[in-house]
């Protein structure tokens, strides 16, 4: 399909799930240019596959695109450029002003920079689980992996953030990357 | 079971991907275990700390934008009317093309920058309330699908009340009210988060009724939660608070909740 019915229907599908798709490239790719650039591509280039879509969940077809997009974008981009702008950690923070919040909002900054700085294959995983609450078999189609994979890469994601949070500092995690 | 198998089942279990034969084996080990309970306290720690909102990057609204223009221009441009016109879906057959595409996806950009104000707008302790309403959900729901939804079956408060006892720090005043219509119909231990809790189930007509009986320090409850057609209202049981789950109507559900509190 192709023209308007597709552009209208994709169009819906990416501005339901434009959060998650953001969120998703954002984490993949470490700053907003890339990730805003590539949920954009996905988005044409999802406008232009839309009869290739055989049914099943649509939201994990739209993030199983965007994620080919970023992951494009990483190997076009090699290390020609800085990967992140870690000293921005934060998107925006659910600390106002108020010095109660302080802890809680460090304690996220720290948490942060653990995660940016997990390899990416436990950093997708975590982000579509946590953050998109997706199951283990949606998280399985938008990785194109088996859900055995899936799991043991939760596990092993979260084993290896518990450990970087009792351990290493924060800011030393975040330079590393 | 032992503690290897159970380490490796509890990141399925937080995630509530167990079916309820693996979770009830789980569960009995964790009741024995307390370096696995553990654990699972330090797994749901990193849950809730990962699930702040803080953590997370919403879209820019430039970029919905942009989306939606290159999508009204792509619609713009489609002249001819697709050979497999009839193969999309039904929602975006006959829209028409042009301006008023366009204008189309400007309330489309409109109306989902207005959920992402609603998403966004609790405070991050809405984040464990959510999480809370999450877990009673998944429970039920689990409790609906299984062979039975109580592990001690009576109808006898003198028969439940005790075998609540020596399982969670503090026995739940147990009711029953056959009388009224909504009869005990057992009780069981689920975990909420990390946590033990009695649940007191009762039966209505055709509708099961969990009552969970939550810890002190539990998350307060979303004032109001309601998915697919399942509420969650709060309760007070013996001075405790506690979490109604059911698909009850608003008047037999306010009937049961005054029956409940005339025990608390």
């Amino acid at each position: 399909m192709s023209g308007i019915a597709a552009s209208a229907w994709v169009g819906e599908l990416a501005q339901r799930h434009l959060d998650a798709a953001y969120n998703l490239g954002r984490w993949l790719l470490g700053n907003d240019h890339d990730a805003a650039d590539a949920v954009h591509d996905a988005y044409v280039r999802a406008a232009r596959a839309a009869h290739t879509y055989s049914g099943g969940n649509a939201r994990a077809w739209w993030l199983a695109i965007v994620r080919n997009c970023c992951l494009a974008r990483l190997s076009t981009r090699g290390r020609e450029r800085a990967l992140d702008d870690t000293t921005t950690v934060l998107p925006r923070t659910a600390a106002n002003d108020v010095e109660e919040r302080v802890d809680a909002a460090q304690s996220s900054v720290r948490l942060a920079a653990h995660l940016r700085a997990l390899p990416a294959e436990f950093r997708e995983a975590l982000v579509l689980r946590e953050f998109e609450d997706l199951s283990y078999r949606e998280i399985a189609d938008v990785l194109g992996v088996p859900i055995g994979t899936v799991m043991s890469r939760l596990s092993r994601g979260r084993a290896l953030l518990q450990r970087a949070l009792a351990t290493g500092p924060a800011a030393e995690a975040a330079d590393g990357l | 079971m032992d503690c290897n198998d159970s380490r490796s089942l509890l990141d399925a279990y937080l995630d509530k991907e167990l079916d309820r034969a693996e979770a009830r084996e789980l569960e009995a080990h964790l009741d024995g275990c307390a370096a696995c309970r553990a654990e699972l306290t330090r797994l749901d720690a990193l849950r809730v700390a990962l699930r702040d909102r803080a953590l997370r990057y919403p879209a820019p609204a430039a970029l919905r934008e942009r989306i939606a223009l290159t999508a009204a221009r792509d619609t713009d441009h489609a002249h001819a009317v697709p050979e497999d016109y009839a193969a999309a879906p039904r929602a975006v057959r006959g829209r028409a093309p042009g301006w008023l595409a366009l204008a189309a996806a400007c309330v489309l950009a409109f109306g989902a920058g207005g959920m992402i104000v609603h998403n966004w707008s609790p405070r991050s302790g809405g984040d464990a309330s959510a999480l809370l309403a999450h877990d009673l959900f998944a429970s039920h729901w689990r409790a609906l699908v299984a062979a039975s939804p109580v592990d001690v079956v009576s109808s006898d408060r003198h028969t439940v009340k005790p075998w609540f006892a020596g399982k969670v720090a503090q026995a739940p005043v147990v009711a029953d009210f056959a009388e009224q219509g909504f009869a005990l119909v057992g009780g069981r231990i689920d975990y909420i988060g990390a946590q033990r809790v009695p649940v007191l189930a009762y039966r209505h007509g055709q509708h099961l009724i969990d009552v969970y009986v939550l810890p002190p320090d539990a998350a307060t409850l979303p004032s109001e939660a309601r998915e697919q057609g399942y509420s969650i209202e709060r309760a007070t049981l013996g001075g405790q608070p506690a979490a109604v789950v059911s698909d009850l109507d608003g008047i037999e559900l306010a009937k049961f909740e005054r029956l409940l509190s005339t025990r608390g």
